[in-house]
């Protein structure tokens, strides 16, 4: 497994970001959805050993991030999209990718290389050059995507990826996600139902900092019918769960 | 015209063999193409630091970019010529708040858009920090100890603000860091410097006793001991997540 969280947990002052949450995840395309403030951005800080947990186990790639040696090993195997991506607006697309490849200690052979398919791979290789300030909101989602999967990740965990995308960008986009699915654990958090439905194989609901579903997008359409609120099947399943943890 | 007019002389060898990859082909152009060439000065911080990344991370920061340096450059510049003429060491006097300044401007949220992206990176933000800190104060103390030297001060002046420097980039730096903002380094950087000259000013009725009293020395260097704790403990990572 290459995420195993067991009652993990996050205190920020008095809030309880995250309560107790226990998840295993191998391969795969991950989708975890919930409301605002439902405690999605919290458990992927942790798992990008950004945000230490207030307890609970956290092991990532079969290392315990709490120790040095390990967490760097961690994190040179991570690719991580933050929600809020800033970015240096003098750099160039290329210098932004190279920039990262160099700090999770890509060796500077390879680096090149990555940092060209990384960019051809979230189609701005027409921007490569271009300063990050010219870009518009989706092209700068797109060159954090880029980062985040320049050193072939094992882990890749996504903040709100198709966030400012169009939705020809989102199709790609999900087709890149299920390929990296294939060998690496992605986890992707969104608010969009349909990126679950066509990316995702399997989809954790959170609610309140607590996991209130955990199962197949397919699962989570069945707990909808004749239940819920909402124009497509996954909406339905997904505000029908919600209900159901809140009653 | 002919062929030869129509493809600029090239000949046209038709369409690529069935084996070869034109996107691998494509990539291997545009690695070179696309690819950054690092500065003499990275890659001199690149063999000395044994990492490409701290090497980097250690050219991009804002207080060592040109501009920045040449704003030294002139202050201290303007100290000599006000020590010239007034016979206060100048230089001495603002050489630690300068250098105050661009420590504090040196890391952190504060000036880092890619903050949280950074931290999630194999080489560790507090390598970063200390590369960036100790290139930071290691060109202010040479600017400002030619600066000082070009004015004619004394030695124990041109010497002695060097520890008292110390002491008011550490307390930058915590404040800095503490409060993840560079403006209240730089503020708390220069206040401490302040209060410390109107101190030293108070005491003895001299304006260099902040940098001249042998007795401070201590309480400089504890002082800054207790300000590199508090970043330390500002920017750990706790244990405990097992």
């Amino acid at each position: 497994m290459n995420v195993e969280l067991t009652e993990l947990t996050r205190k920020f002052g008095r809030t309880q970001a995250v309560a107790g949450v226990t998840l295993q995840a191998g391969p795969g395309v991950f989708g975890l959805l919930g409301p605002n403030g439902a405690g999605k951005t919290s458990l992927l800080r942790m798992m990008a050993t950004v945000l230490p947990p207030t307890s609970g186990t956290l092991r990532l790639l079969g290392r315990d991030p709490g120790g040095y040696v390990p967490r760097r090993e961690i994190r040179r195997r991570l690719g991580y999209l933050p929600q809020n991506l800033g970015y240096y607006p003098g750099f160039t697309v290329t210098d932004f990718v190279e920039y990262f490849a160099l700090l999770k200690d890509m060796p500077p052979m390879q680096v090149p290389r990555a940092v060209a398919a990384a960019i051809e791979q979230v189609g701005l290789g027409d921007r490569a050059r271009a300063k990050l300030r010219t870009l518009s909101g989706g092209m700068l989602r797109r060159v954090g995507i880029a980062q985040a999967i320049v050193n072939e990740p094992e882990l890749l965990l996504l903040d709100e990826p198709t966030a400012g995308l169009d939705p020809e960008q989102r199709v790609v986009f999900r087709a890149l996600l299920r390929e990296f699915g294939q060998r690496a654990t992605v986890i992707v958090s969104t608010h969009l139902v349909e990126d679950v439905g066509a990316a995702c194989s399997e989809v954790t609901l959170m609610d309140a900092g607590r996991i209130v579903f955990h199962g197949t997008p397919d699962e989570l359409i069945a707990r909808g019918v004749g239940h819920g609120v909402g124009d497509a099947p996954l909406e339905r399943g997904y505000s029908a769960v919600l209900a159901a943890a809140r009653s | 015209m002919t062929g030869d007019n129509l493809t600029g002389g090239y000949q046209d060898t038709g369409p690529a063999p069935g084996d070869v990859d034109l996107d691998r082909v494509w990539l291997g152009v545009a690695a070179q193409v696309w690819r950054r060439q690092p500065g003499s000065a990275e890659r001199a911080a690149g063999r000395l630091l044994r990492s490409p990344g701290l090497a980097r991370a250690l050219v991009t920061t804002p207080s060592l970019l040109l501009g920045w340096v040449i704003a030294t450059v002139v202050i201290l510049l303007a100290g000599i010529g006000f020590t010239l003429g007034t016979g206060t060491p100048w230089v001495a006097l603002l050489a630690p708040a300068v250098a105050a300044a661009g420590i504090a401007y040196a890391y952190g949220p504060g000036i880092d858009p890619a903050w949280e992206l950074s931290q999630s990176m194999a080489v560790s933000d507090r390598m970063v920090l200390l590369t960036r800190a100790l290139a930071v104060f290691g060109l202010n103390a040479a600017l400002g100890l030619a600066a000082s030297a070009a004015s004619g001060a004394a030695a124990a002046v041109t010497f002695g603000w060097l520890v008292p420097m110390t002491a008011v980039c550490a307390l930058a730096l915590a404040a800095a860091t503490v409060t993840r903002s560079p403006n209240v380094g730089v503020a708390a950087g220069s206040a401490g410097w302040v209060i410390a000259i109107l101190a030293g000013q108070a005491a003895e009725g001299r304006s260099t006793a902040a940098i001249t009293d042998s007795f401070l020395v201590l309480p400089y260097l504890a002082f800054a001991a207790c300000c590199g704790a508090v970043v330390l403990f500002a920017t750990r990572i706790p244990r405990g997540t097992s």
